[in-house]
């Protein structure tokens, strides 16, 4: 089979979705809580890492099957969330005026500890020990794409909750409340939008993504204490490549990082991937700094 | 008045007699002190995942020894305490470290970090204090550049010996071809370097030679285009993160060849319970060690660490860092703890240890032979070279 019909096989392009989903429902968790609130959780890998842990445990102890684990981990991370929503970031933002500036600073420190501190407390508790289980790993032929049945169900969860998010954001009344929170604080405030409401809902919304993202992520590979931070250096990526607070542009934007990280491989060589990731994070910034879809989104 | 007071003369006295009655307790007091053993260990930061097998090592030997009354120190049984700092993943904290351990903490004797840079590392800060150190878990041809003396080396799998011993065990089972693939860490660099020209000069016929970093995250193109080659042999030289990262996708892309090698990631307990038996069972890695009833106290070894630990000790990893605890232990009861005695006695003795016999010339250890493991039934065996193999080698038959 000559290189060229390895790239339109299908089989990359599966990879790339895979990976791109997985991406993007890391990367909307990360958004929702900045676009609302402009805060940078910079810990969103350690929840996402939190959620392996839980699908892990529950698996190796219970057998309960990670896609059953699933909706249960992502309520808890909801919960904890709302929890740290209302404890500890509240206090941070003021009424309808946002000092983004002091708000990005102030969440950063204080996400930043909550990282150094959630990864620790799960070396302790849980040893640093590369943990994995083995679940649904049978292969699927679709004519010349073989798929094994986890990767099958990470691309269906992650897309499919993907474009409920998007749905629910296009759509429902919460989700306009949430988006014109996002894109016109003050203006929401002015015409009766619960802005608490929405900025507690997203923090619950953007914690339950990582932890379902976390349970997807344990079905395929081994995972420590340790292994959440490269998910954050992804989700900010995707989210500063499709602009910040832009949700849907982030999708889109995962996606690419997804075709990058596949066909950016296979057409150049695996060591090139950092440098091709990075090379069009940089180029995007130079020429569109608000985002690749920013324009797009301006003339809607 | 004299006589109801107790004069000056008296005190001293009374002083004196109660020094006479501490003393000889006061040689005691010396031996029931404990024994420090200092060392750092990267307990945080990326390659944490890695170092339990060793850690846990260490763990369970302390245990067996205080049960058993203490280490011998040149005669008198002493309890064994350990003083261990977190070094993150920093070999430049664990040079602090070891400084601290011998400066500041003034440890009695020293056991080594996890892993080649920090061995590495901390040579010279052995060399400065002359602290001899038997290290372990470090592999390269690099150690070899490492100046003799402190620090010694008792493993037999260096890169350039396992790309001759590798090329080796292809020919005589048949491999006419193979692909190559290669984390760029330096470990697997070192391999892929000594092994394409050895397979060049062995006749086996390199179909695809690629490298891969170590954060990738989706193997399918290198994997793909592998499959098209279809080689005798895949030589995947990974690191314990892709390994279970190239061994389900080559299940997923059905990549069949009958020799799988994955350098590795294999012989540590995590890898058969990411990718299941079946797919584990045949695949060949890097490991010297197995419990052989040749090899005395290995099959105890075996017992107790997976009886402490719930999983199977690390055959490379766990299997090191149990030896380098016998050799300083044989060393210590013969000289005290008199380091240049202790460095005279390792750098020339020959020890038994689980792993058969070790002698060291220079820092590398001269008898072990490098060896392979191969997975048969749910356990590794050594199946390479044949001087100290357990059992034959088989073609893996499919993921």
């Amino acid at each position: 089979m000559p290189f060229l019909d390895v790239l339109t096989s299908g089989q990359l392009l599966f990879a790339a979705l895979v990976t791109g989903s997985l991406y993007a429902l890391v990367a909307l968790g990360l958004n929702l809580v900045y676009g609302t609130m402009r805060m940078l959780n910079v810990a969103h890998g350690d929840l996402v890492m939190l959620g392996a842990y839980a699908a892990y445990w529950a698996f190796t102890l219970a057998g309960v099957s990670p896609l059953a684990a699933a909706p249960v981990v992502a309520g808890v991370g909801a919960a904890l969330g709302y929890a740290l929503y209302r404890g500890l970031f509240q206090r941070l933002i003021g009424g309808a005026q946002i000092d983004a500036g002091r708000v990005e600073a102030n969440s950063l420190l204080l996400f930043f500890g909550l990282s150094i501190i959630l990864q620790n407390v799960a070396a302790l508790a849980f040893t640093p020990n590369n943990r994995a289980y083995q679940y649904l790993d049978n292969v699927v032929r679709i004519g010349n794409v073989s798929m094994t049945g986890n990767r099958i169900a990470v691309l269906a969860i992650a897309g499919l909750t993907c474009i409920a998010v998007a749905l629910f954001l296009s759509r429902s009344v919460a989700g306009l409340a949430m988006r014109a929170v996002i894109e016109r604080r003050e203006a929401a405030y002015i015409v009766g939008v619960d802005v608490d409401r929405v900025q507690w809902s997203s923090f619950a919304l953007g914690f339950g993504c990582a932890g379902l993202a976390g349970v997807l992520l344990s079905m395929l590979e081994q995972f420590s204490p340790f292994s959440g931070f490269p998910f954050t250096v992804a989700g900010f990526i995707v989210i500063i490549l499709g602009g910040l607070g832009n949700l849907l542009a982030g999708l889109l934007a995962a996606l690419l990082l997804g075709v990058i990280e596949t066909y950016g491989v296979a057409l150049t060589s695996a060591n090139l991937r950092s440098v091709l990731l990075y090379g069009v994070f940089v180029g995007a910034l130079v020429l569109f700094p608000n985002g690749l879809l920013a324009r797009l989104k301006g003339r809607r | 008045m004299r006589t109801q007071g107790i004069d000056r003369r008296t005190w001293f006295g009374l002083l004196l007699a109660t020094a006479a009655a501490l003393a000889p307790g006061c040689a005691t007091a010396q031996a029931d002190k404990p024994l420090r053993l200092g060392f750092s260990m990267a307990r945080t930061g990326m390659l944490a995942n890695a170092t339990p097998s060793q850690a846990n090592t260490y763990e369970l030997w302390r245990e067996q020894v205080n049960a058993r009354g203490g280490m011998d120190v040149g005669g008198v049984k002493r309890k064994v305490e350990f003083v261990t700092y977190d070094d993150q993943s920093k070999p430049e904290q664990a040079v602090r470290i070891y400084e601290k351990l011998i400066t500041d903490d003034k440890v009695d004797l020293l056991l080594a970090p996890w892993g080649t840079p920090f061995h590495i590392s901390i040579a010279p800060v052995l060399e400065k204090y002359k602290f001899p150190m038997v290290g372990n878990t470090a592999a390269s041809v690099a150690l070899r550049q490492v100046k003799p003396g402190y620090i010694w080396f008792p493993t037999s799998a260096i890169p350039d010996r396992i790309a001759v011993e590798l090329v080796a065990m292809l020919k005589q089972n048949g491999a006419k071809s193979a692909v190559v693939i290669a984390n760029v860490l330096p470990f697997t660099k070192e391999i892929k370097n000594a092994l394409e020209p050895e397979l060049k000069k062995g006749g086996i016929d390199v179909k695809l030679s690629t490298e891969y970093p170590p954060d990738i995250k989706d193997m399918t193109s290198i994997l793909t285009q592998a499959k098209q080659a279809n080689p005798d042999a895949v030589l995947a030289l990974a690191y314990p993160g892709d390994s279970v990262l190239y061994a389900k996708q080559a299940k997923e892309l059905g990549l069949n060849s009958p020799f799988q090698f994955i350098a590795i990631g294999p012989s540590d307990a995590f890898f058969p319970k990411a990718v299941g038996p079946t797919s584990t069972d045949g695949v060949v890695t890097i490991a010297h060690w197995s419990p052989r009833p040749e090899w005395k106290g290995s099959q105890a070894f075996y017992d107790a660490y997976t009886k402490k630990f719930g999983e199977d000790p690390d055959y490379l990893n766990s299997a090191l860092a149990w030896m380098s605890l016998e050799i300083l232990e044989k060393a210590v009861a013969k000289n005290g703890l008199d380091k240049e005695k202790i460095r005279a006695t390792i750098a020339k003795d020959t020890f038994e240890t689980i792993n058969g016999p070790v002698r060291f010339d220079g820092v590398q250890n001269a008898i072990t032979p490098t060896a392979f493991v191969q997975y048969q039934g749910g356990k590794m065996q050594i199946v390479w070279p044949s001087s100290i193999a357990s059992a034959k080698y088989q073609p893996k038959k499919g993921w």
